[in-house]
């Protein structure tokens, strides 16, 4: 497996061509505005199934208002989103949990509850399966079935703490807590990830595993992925598509590969130069 | 087991067995303080038959009700005062970085221990046998009281400073008491403040109460008009006790606010500052007025202890059986009334708490009902519960019950308010249920803190419970009065014993238990 991962151009991800067409997010004229200030200035976005899409650009410009967007946390001034077939409708709340099903989200301080077990951490991500009869009585009062519990250990296995199963969250690492998150996160069975800067508040090296994480996730469980990112080299050896957003609208879109220097300043420094100016 | 428990630390059998053993426990303790369902709801339609009675409170003897009022004030503040000159050293004493000597250090932190472990009424009773009836007893049992408390805040301060100054100023050669002078003093000076200020709040709610044991105070009238059946006028001194706590409540927070903040007197703050800081002078000034300086007494009264000490020498354990039996019945009242307090405070928490309750009206309301629980001492809601229900453990049960339900109503409310949101989205945004989202979210963060609280209010309710018989409200307190008064010393030093390791036995259970559910 991939064990030297991020070192040279025979490890990147799969080239595009192999990715099926008909797109998994759908993002049209998305418009948002919050005490004034334009957050989302009429994004579009079509994200194709199976890929992996890095959403980058300085602090500000809107990536994490569109990612919360995406799974009804934030509700838009205007436009639409759809998700599958779903379109997302923040009023109807049911409609909205059906969506949300689907989606998994990592987030930068992991949202676990610190308290409990990494094992009944990961089950919760089971409970908008688990949502009817029984199953709802049963997952409410902290019982689960074997199969899911099975099914939680494999994923622990997967994201490589199957050890730490019984440890309490407030004793692991950063880079620990976050293989939790993506374990729960899974194990909603999800068909899109959105991750907001997963590896912010980690060191390199956990950072580094992370990011391996996920690219093997959308590798190996063809899970479409969007995840806010400012490491650009992980950018350029993990992901098919790089979006850049400035200012609240879509300044950047295209082949990971084509994200080179002069292009990162462009996104980034220009930014800078008008806040100096401004200052 | 090294950690600390989460759920599934056991097997489902395992919290199987837990739970039994916890039903066994609480139908035991309903047993011992004769509490059932239907004595319940009879006892509270004779505390409302009786608080028909009281009203309209009956204000005519307001000028000796004010005297006695200034005489409370003034014990607290005494107590106070006095324990704080002695807590001094002996906080010192008992910090392991101020005090080399493992045997001095050892010695002084076992004797804060166990003057901490017996009740303030306790003790009241005890100098009250000894001095006599009178604010003397009360003061005493403050001071000594307040020694155990503020001798251990003193020392977790002093334990807990920044030692590079110490060292500093030992480089330069100086003294030991240099160096506490200049480099300790003034890292410990806002918080042992805080304590005082803390304490000096403590000790005047508990002045209010020890009365109903005859160590002077309002408690002394309040007992008396209960007894006579002047019910009326009774009610005026419990008007007058709540509103002098709901003030000092208030006062204390706000001043320990700024201490803790260090802006004490700061702008902004003085208007504030001044006017309750002048309050304290004007306490300390009327508390010279009102002290006993009854130095014939207290002359008196230090050979009479030394002979009273002598006759409780050697104790006789003969009843030992009848005590245990006692401490039994005293532990039952403890946990039912704790059981009592957690059905009541957890509907007033999740109303007071800012973050569930949108609606002004009942949040007020639940605030109000919440404070004025807390601001009713148990031991004289216990003297008013005696008459209404009869003398027994069901009245101990009702008061301890209801005070500390305002604790934790409290405490509660604060645990839900501080609940950490993140999770809470993250499990949102799997698609859960309303209900899922509080069982996997909102419930897993507050179950520890609130399962920490319980036991802290379990260990309170066993201390209250062994005094609350001073006033006929069940447990092994009754048969301490009744030993005293027929002078059988002997046999009340056993009962002492008994109580006293029982109270510390319970204090270790109740930290170690603390610790691991946290």
């Amino acid at each position: 497996m991939p064990g030297g991962l991020g070192h040279g151009q025979s490890e990147r991800v799969l080239p595009l061509r192999s990715l099926r067409k008909d797109p998994m997010v759908k993002v049209t004229d998305l418009c948002k505005r919050f005490n004034g200030q334009e957050i989302l200035a009429g994004v579009n976005l079509r994200v194709k199934k199976g890929e992996a899409l890095a959403l980058i650009g300085p602090s500000g410009s809107g990536k994490t208002t569109l990612i919360r967007a995406i799974n009804g946390f934030v509700i838009p001034d205007s436009g639409s989103i759809s998700v599958g077939a779903q379109e997302i409708s923040p009023n109807n709340s049911e409609s909205l949990r059906q969506v949300r099903k689907k989606i998994g989200m990592i987030y930068q301080l992991f949202n676990l509850v610190e308290r409990t077990s990494v094992e009944i951490n990961v089950l919760a991500g089971a409970l908008g399966r688990l949502d009817r009869g029984f199953s709802l009585l049963s997952s409410t009062l902290g019982f689960f079935t074997r199969e899911e519990r099975d099914k939680a250990r494999e994923l622990l296995h997967f994201v490589g703490i199957e050890d730490k199963a019984r440890e309490r969250v407030d004793r692991l690492s950063g880079g620990q807590k976050q293989r939790v998150a993506i374990a729960r996160a899974l194990m909603q069975e999800p068909e899109l990830l959105l991750a907001d800067e997963p590896i912010a508040n980690l060191d390199p090296k956990s950072s580094r595993k992370i990011i391996e994480l996920l690219f093997r996730i959308n590798q190996e469980k063809k899970i479409t992925m969007i995840t806010v990112l400012h490491h650009l080299d992980s950018v350029r050896d993990y992901f098919h598509r790089v979006v850049a957003l400035k200012n609240g609208s879509i300044c950047f879109d295209a082949d990971t590969r084509s994200l080179n220097n002069r292009r990162v300043q462009f996104i980034y420094e220009l930014e800078e130069e008008r806040e100096w100016a401004a200052a | 087991m090294g950690g600390s428990l989460s759920r599934d630390h056991f097997s489902r059998a395992g919290r199987l067995w837990g739970w039994f053993l916890f039903l066994v426990i609480l139908g035991f303790s309903f047993k011992e303080s004769q509490v059932d369902l239907k004595s319940l709801v009879g006892g509270l339609a004779q505390s409302y038959a009786l608080g028909k009675e009281m009203l309209p409170p009956d204000f005519s003897r307001w000028r000796q009700v004010l005297v006695m009022a200034g005489e409370t004030l003034a014990m607290g503040f005494w107590g106070t005062l006095f324990g704080m000159i002695l807590s001094l050293p002996l906080g010192f004493l008992a910090s392991r970085n101020i005090t080399p000597n493992r045997w001095i250090y050892g010695g002084s932190k076992f004797l804060i221990t166990f003057l901490r472990a017996v009740p303030e009424v306790i003790y009241a009773f005890f100098f009250v046998t000894a001095f006599g009836l009178g604010p003397l007893a009360g003061i005493t049992a403050l001071t000594i009281a307040t020694v155990g408390l503020l001798g251990k805040f003193y020392a977790e301060a002093v334990e807990s400073i920044d030692e590079k100054p110490m060292e500093a100023l030992k480089a330069t050669g100086s003294r030991t008491l240099g160096v506490i002078g200049h480099a300790v003093i003034p890292q410990v000076m806002p918080l042992f403040m805080g304590y005082n200020l803390y304490l000096l709040d403590h000790n005047i709610r508990v002045a209010l109460t020890l009365g109903v044991v005859g160590a002077g105070g309002l408690g002394v009238e309040l007992f008396t008009q209960m007894r006579g059946f002047h019910y009326q006028k009774a009610a005026a001194i419990l008007v007058i006790i709540v509103l002098i706590i709901a003030a000092i409540d208030r006062a204390s927070a706000s001043l320990r606010n700024s201490i803790i903040k260090g802006d004490l007197l700061q702008r902004g703050n003085r208007l504030k500052d001044v006017p309750l800081l002048g309050t304290i002078g004007i306490l300390a000034v009327l508390s010279l007025y009102f002290f006993p300086f009854e130095l014939h007494t207290l002359i008196a009264g230090a050979p009479r202890i030394w002979e009273f000490l002598k006759e409780m020498f050697p104790p006789d354990f003969s009843r030992i059986t009848i005590y245990l039996q006692l401490i039994l019945e005293t532990l039952g009242m403890g946990i039912t009334g704790t059981f009592l307090a957690i059905l009541l405070g957890l509907p007033l928490g999740a109303l007071t708490a800012r973050n569930m309750m949108r609606h002004k009206i009942i949040y007020n309301l639940g605030k109000e009902i919440t404070n004025f629980l807390r601001a009713m001492p148990e031991l004289v809601s216990a003297l008013i519960f005696v008459v209404a229900v009869g003398l027994g453990p069901f009245a101990g049960v009702l008061a301890i019950g209801l005070h500390t339900a305002g604790f934790l109503g409290k405490f509660y409310a604060e645990a839900i308010e501080n609940v950490d949101p993140k999770p809470i989205e993250a499990v949102e945004a799997t698609g859960a249920r309303f209900l899922q989202r509080i069982s996997h979210s909102i419930f897993p963060q507050v179950l520890p803190l609130f399962n920490s609280y319980n036991l802290y209010i379990l260990d309170r309710n066993i201390r209250a419970s062994t005094f609350m018989g001073l006033v006929g409200a069940g447990g092994i307190g009754f048969e301490l009065v009744m030993t005293s008064r027929m002078f059988e010393y002997k046999q009340m030093a056993a009962m002492l014993i008994v109580i006293l390791s029982t109270l510390m036995a319970v204090d270790w259970f109740s930290t170690y238990w603390r610790k691991k559910v946290v």
